[in-house]
């Protein structure tokens, strides 16, 4: 039965194909939402990485490094740095503000971090700022090195670029240095909103002051996001069952119209169980040729997403897997047809 | 000797509101070797025979004997085993499965009884070429003549070489050059170790038959004119089922034209009285009556057979129409 399933495959290949294209495309949709979901804990860890840092200080009753600021004196840093155990402390802020862009705005992630500290990211081209009114910006900004840009009232000179510097879901960050963060954001008081650490403090830490590793800055970050995350799993479940009526309701169309077919198997002996396993394979074989489509769809259509992408590797292995199981569960929409079908029905005409 | 025998057998089921018997007490003793022809319009229970000589439907009595095997009680894994090994069919319009080639057609009911793929792919190619498809065998039944495909079917019938052979209107869809080769086939299949049974409405096949059986036998028409009937309050003209070559018509009292539900119980179609007729479909198509008909008080009918009722209604005699 396992031919008859593969050559009835072949034989009706157009609608199988179309019905491949359409549940591949709900699967790539489903991988892409994966991506999107992923990315913003990629983007995340990936920013976390490029500041160096091993913990993240900064205010008692924060929730976390990126979601409070709440700045403190600046000497607190060399009484960050002073406790056992830490190998580096610099002083970091972190603000979301707003460039020019054209005649509207554009949402940045500003970063005012210490010359020579910890915080800064790779320079892909040029230098990272070594004076006042400079700055190093994400490629995705679409700033050139030598070029002016504003932040607020403020301007300054494009020295440097880091590309796939970003956060909060694809917001291009902009990395100043610290006395303009200060002068910006806090109107000159010589403070800082973070003290980044690196090396691994074994002593406590100065009163006043609690340190976040950096899971902890990532939750922290993600938190805010929940909601968004959760919605993207629903709609991801619906996305399967909507790939699992599409698979279904082809299989069950073929077993509609294989009922002669079925019945002269069953009359020269075949079980029902055969034309099971037969029914399985072809919708297996179907929801297989989909995910496949469906990753090669997802990994060219992800670039050209507006958000940042990160189609995990895992989703792509597992996509497959929940493609088997979504076209077993849709087989068993015809195998229910291909059971009632009496073997005498062979006997009917054309 | 692994003859055929049927036995009293009767086949009903419930067909909406009312119960159908396509066969009612069917006798038939098919010697080994023999080529069996049913013979009988549509709907008259060849296919219905062919079903239950096929192990595909129970009947409500009787018994289907083919050497050793009671084909009527056979379940679970005899039952499969049969369908395998012990009879084979061409069914009405050939059947065949429109995505497989012929070969892998043919391989269908050997790949079900377990046969390695190369064996049963030898063995199709082999039968193939017994029917006159050598060069055919790559083709799809789309790609070939009903000729031909009716002839995949019959190799396709034979892949297992089951000892019992069913064809269900082999020449139903084929012209009369085709006819001629196919049947040239099923005779030579009919030899010792072996039953063909065939059914047709095509009585060309008759000179090929060693037994004969019409499941609507042609009664003698009576050509001593009118039959006058007096019938005893609910005495029974005929039932349901039964066969018949007249049109009655009510001369006095009245009949109840009655039939019989699934749950037994009876249900009232028509009550006809003096100058009106009944049971002309059963005797203008040589049907079965579908319906029974019994006087409701003292009654008397006179039957005619179609040629007479014809003269009298072109005569102008008779008043009412009933089914």
């Amino acid at each position: 039965m396992l031919l008859a399933a593969l050559r009835d495959l072949q034989w009706r290949r157009r609608r199988f194909l179309i019905a491949a294209i359409g549940t591949a495309l709900v699967f790539a949709m489903s991988l892409l939402l994966s991506g999107l979901s992923n990315a913003f804990e990629s983007e995340t860890a990936a920013w976390i990485e490029s500041t160096r840092a091993d913990y993240f200080v900064v205010k008692d009753g924060q929730a976390g490094p990126l979601t409070g600021f709440a700045p403190v004196e600046i000497s607190r840093t060399a009484e960050v740095a002073a406790t056992p155990g830490v190998e580096q402390a610099s002083p970091f802020m972190y603000v979301h503000a707003t460039t020019h862009e054209g005649d509207g705005f554009k949402d940045v992630n500003v970063f005012g971090a210490e010359d020579g500290g910890l915080g800064w990211p790779e320079v892909d081209e040029g230098a990272l700022p070594s004076a006042p009114g400079q700055a190093l910006v994400n490629g995705g900004l679409g700033f050139d090195v030598g070029d002016t840009m504003q932040i607020g009232q403020t301007e300054f000179e494009v020295v440097g670029i880091a590309d796939d510097s970003t956060l909060n879901a694809g917001i291009d960050n902009v990395y100043i240095s610290l006395p303009d963060a200060q002068a910006l954001f806090l109107a000159g008081f010589p403070g800082t909103t973070i003290i980044l650490v690196r090396g691994e403090p074994s002593g406590n830490l100065p009163a006043g002051l609690t340190a976040f590793d950096r899971e902890q800055a990532q939750t922290d970050q993600l938190r805010p996001l929940s909601n968004a995350r959760q919605s993207i799993d629903v709609v991801r479940i619906l996305l399967w069952i909507v790939a699992a009526c599409i698979i279904g309701s082809i299989v069950y169309l073929t077993a509609l119209e294989r009922t002669r077919d079925f019945a002269v198997f069953k009359a020269v002996g075949a079980s029902t169980s055969a034309l099971g396993v037969g029914l399985a394979v072809q919708a297996v074989v179907l929801a297989v040729v989909s995910a496949i489509l469906a990753t090669v769809i997802g990994l060219l259509l992800a670039p050209v997403f507006p958000l940042p992408v990160d189609i995990p590797l895992r989703a792509m292995v597992l996509l497959p897997v929940v493609a088997v199981v979504v076209g077993l569960l849709a087989s068993l929409v015809g195998l229910r047809q291909a059971v009632k079908v009496p073997p005498a029905a062979a006997f009917g005409g054309p | 000797m692994a003859d055929l025998v049927v036995e009293g057998l009767t086949v009903e089921y419930p067909a909406g509101d009312y119960v159908v018997r396509p066969l009612d007490d069917f006798h038939l003793h098919a010697p080994d070797g023999s080529l069996v022809l049913l013979l009988g319009p549509s709907g008259c229970g060849k296919t219905t025979l062919l079903s239950a000589m096929g192990a595909m439907l129970t009947p409500a009595r009787g018994s289907i004997r083919h050497g050793n095997t009671e084909v009527t009680t056979l379940k679970g894994d005899a039952l499969t085993q049969y369908r395998r090994h012990g009879v084979g069919i061409v069914f009405q319009a050939f059947n065949l499965v429109p995505s497989l080639d012929a070969t892998e057609n043919v391989m269908v009911p050997m790949r079900s009884a377990g046969v390695a793929r190369a064996d049963a792919r030898r063995k199709a190619t082999d039968l193939l070429g017994q029917v006159g498809l050598a060069e055919r065998t790559h083709h799809r039944p789309g790609d070939m003549s009903g000729g031909q495909q009716q002839r995949v079917a019959i190799a396709r019938a034979l892949a297992n070489d089951p000892p019992l052979l069913l064809a269900d209107e082999p020449t139903a869809h084929l012209d009369f050059v085709q006819v001629d080769g196919v049947l040239r086939i099923i005779r030579g299949l009919a030899r010792p170790g072996r039953v063909v049974v065939v059914s047709t409405h095509d009585d060309r096949m008759l000179p090929l038959a060693d037994l004969v059986v019409e499941l609507v036998p042609h009664k003698a028409t009576e050509s001593t004119g009118p039959k006058r009937v007096e019938l005893a309050p609910g005495e029974v003209l005929f039932e349901m089922g039964d066969l018949g070559d007249r049109i009655y018509e009510v001369d006095s009292g009245l009949v109840e034209i009655f039939r019989a539900r699934p749950d037994g119980s009876e249900e009232i179609l028509d009550r006809v009285g003096p100058g009106r007729y009944f049971g002309e479909l059963g005797a203008t198509f040589r049907l079965p009556r579908a319906a029974g008909a019994r006087a409701e008080g003292p009654t008397v009918v006179t039957g005619y057979t179609l040629q007479d009722f014809r003269r009298r209604r072109q005569a102008g005699t008779g008043d009412e129409h009933d089914g």
